[in-house]
């Protein structure tokens, strides 16, 4: 069972800011609205102006919630404000352990620690094209010592953690995506996102070691659109970035055993609250 | 399209490199220079060469894998005083050619420190190179993580003509058990500034198997074998060794209960948990992993082909002294006062070591949980 909320968990990391009906645009749901995804959290339209999600299956093992406000717009552009909050804890000393699955050194215990994460989101449609540009703040709250060895050096993983290691990070991306049909879309992104500390890495050599400095993430993805409520998803994420041990890229999903990657094949649904 | 098609395409060889690295039957092993090169011209003299399991650079640590402790990651400031005093111990061994087991180059554990570079640049060796037995990009058990550890030949004199041969790999593992786990080899190297008139001089290093249960330990003494004998049919030199993980002819050859750690059991294949075999016992086995050197037909006289055919640095008279024990699990000392109580490293030449020079260097057990041994090639000189 473990094994299945692990893989899910890091499937659900490639597959998390995939964007869907405009998850990630400045672009609320429609009120009494909801939209799932296999590996994508459950979002819901609160109200006009409110939009809430949360991953279900994190959930149990780490604790989420998310909220999307609309605000005024700006030079044309929609805009939002997004605001995270995640409690990692309970899920990273389930992994910080012997044995297969031990992600973390069974020597490492991780104290309370909570993710904030504000965001500013703008949005406009130019030319038959939905362009939309993020950028933000992540700050890691940590009540307790947090050994820099417990990290976790993996693509995806190592730079959404190192906030918790580096206090703060900044965010930033862009969106797009095309209607092809009226069935088909492209989505292209990327995202952007910085350990800021370069500083202190260079005086002190312990600090170099958890200093990731960027990672840049890039996903393009060929969209199906079955029905308002249903749509398939294909296609690739490419991860680049700095890590402990140097630079690296990576291509997502990727299958050790089989040495291969795999397209990303993710299914979503949608619905509405009576 | 074209341009869009191209880098997708860098996008795929790039990002898909392998997530655990295998590695052909033979390669080139990856060479290394030392950032300073001290000044080393070799004159005709003797050479000096040693052989050294330096336990990646922690020591006595109770690394979970291969004694009783359960840690993994060691801190950055000890590692860098462990490596600084195997440094300092290879400065005052003076050796000309050095064989080192278990060196990691760019491993979570050890704080992706580069140790064959370290070594290089912090004693009067120049030129290294080095064949991994064990990479890739995530170990996902025990908070392994990321991980490059191999074997290594340093030399004060420039390598050429490396060769990484890779050894078969274990039989007694499942598949994914195996896919993340070590492959062994042996690295081999030609010195020609050592080249004694016609006769090229070669180092060969193995780090043959530890824990396998199944007829493994045969397949790599087979295999590093037949390698000597290749360059001893060339009518070539060589200087050998390594951790063979072999105890000699006529040693003690039980350690599991020396070796169990407290309360410890073996685990079947159904999770039933059954005592180690004792040797007082009538029953056999089952028994601990890398604390039995019985576990096939000929395994307690794996070595003796060695001995027959080429000269050791420790004779057959000496091999089972305990001034010539090279080796005791990291935490033996502190649960039974062991420091050491096993000899598993060795070296050979097909040429002649000198007299009285060969050495087990204890003084060191504290610095890794093998004990380096010394000897001096005679070449005639001084």
């Amino acid at each position: 069972m473990k094994k299945i909320i692990f893989y899910f968990i890091i499937a659900s990391l490639v597959f998390g800011e995939t964007k869907k009906w405009d998850a990630h645009s400045a672009y609320l749901l429609p009120q009494k609205r909801w939209e799932m995804g296999l590996f994508q959290p459950f979002r819901y339209g609160y109200s006009e102006s409110i939009e809430y999600s949360v991953h279900p299956l994190w959930f149990f093992v780490m604790p989420n919630f998310s909220l999307k406000k609309s605000q005024s717009d700006i030079a044309g552009f929609t805009s939002a404000s997004q605001y995270k909050i995640v409690y990692p804890t309970p899920f990273l000393n389930m992994i910080a352990k012997e044995g297969i699955m031990g992600i973390i050194a069974p020597e490492f215990r991780m104290p309370p620690m909570l993710g904030l994460s504000v965001s500013w989101l703008m949005s406009k449609n130019m030319t038959g094209v939905d362009l939309t540009l993020n950028g933000g703040l992540d700050l890691g709250v940590t009540l307790g010592d947090l050994d820099t060895r417990s990290s976790i050096d993996l693509p995806l993983v190592y730079h959404r953690l190192g906030i918790y290691y580096n206090s703060w990070g900044i965010h930033t991306g862009l969106d797009v995506q095309k209607n092809m049909t009226q069935k088909f879309t492209v989505f292209f992104d990327l995202d952007l996102k910085f350990l800021p500390g370069l500083a202190e890495a260079q005086t002190d050599p312990d600090a170099s070691k958890f200093m990731g400095e960027y990672s840049l993430e890039h996903k393009l993805l060929l969209i199906w659109n079955k029905s308002e409520n249903f749509r398939v998803l294909t296609g690739y994420k490419f991860v680049m970035g700095k890590y402990p041990y140097g630079s690296d890229m990576r291509m997502l999903p990727y299958i050790p055993m089989a040495e291969t990657w795999v397209p990303i094949i993710e299914f979503q649904w949608a619905g509405e609250k009576r | 399209m074209k341009k869009l098609i191209s880098i997708l395409g860098l996008l795929l060889i790039l990002g898909c490199e392998p997530f655990v690295t295998e590695f052909p039957d033979t390669s080139t092993a990856v060479l290394y220079e030392a950032t300073s090169k001290s000044n080393a011209t070799y004159n005709g003299d003797n050479i000096k060469v040693v052989t050294w399991n330096i336990r990646f650079g922690i020591a006595r640590f109770p690394f979970f894998g291969d004694s009783c402790g359960d840690s993994v990651i060691l801190d950055d400031a000890t590692i860098e005083k462990n490596m600084a005093a195997i440094a300092d111990s290879l400065n005052a061994m003076d050796a000309d050619i050095v064989l080192l087991q278990e060196v990691d180059v760019s491993s979570k554990r050890t704080g992706y420190m580069d140790q064959v570079q370290y070594l290089l640049d912090n004693t009067n060796l120049n030129y290294g190179c080095y064949a991994s037995m064990w990479k890739a990009d995530f170990i996902p058990s025990d908070g392994i993580g990321r991980i490059d550890a191999g074997n290594a030949i340093l030399s004060k004199y420039e390598l050429t003509e490396t060769e990484r041969i890779q050894l078969r790999l274990r039989t007694d593992q499942d598949g994914l058990t195996k896919y993340f786990y070590l492959r062994r080899n042996i690295v081999k190297a030609k010195i020609p500034a050592l080249a004694q008139g016609e006769k090229d001089l070669f180092a060969v290093n193995i780090h043959a198997t530890a824990f396998a249960t199944d007829d493994t330990k045969q397949k790599h003494i087979d295999t590093y074998v037949e390698t000597l004998s290749d360059i001893d049919s060339s009518g070539a030199l060589f200087v050998t060794g390594g951790d063979l993980n072999s105890v000699p002819p006529g040693s003690e050859y039980d350690y599991c209960l020396q070796d169990m750690c407290p309360g410890e059991k073996y685990k079947d294949e159904n999770e039933n948990e059954i005592d180690y075999h004792s040797i007082d016992s009538l029953t056999d086995g089952p028994h601990k992993e890398g604390a039995y050197f019985n576990n096939f037909v000929g395994e307690r006289e794996i070595l003796v082909p060695l001995y027959d055919t080429y000269d050791a640095a420790i004779d057959s008279a000496s091999y089972n002294l305990p001034e010539h024990f090279t080796h005791g699990p990291s935490t033996s000392y502190e649960m039974n006062d062991i420091k050491y109580d096993r000899k598993l490293d060795y070296l050979f030449t097909n040429g002649i070591w000198e007299n009285t020079s060969s050495k087990t260097h204890q003084a060191a057990w504290e610095l890794s949980d093998h004990l380096p041994v010394s000897a001096v090639l005679n070449l005639g000189g001084e």
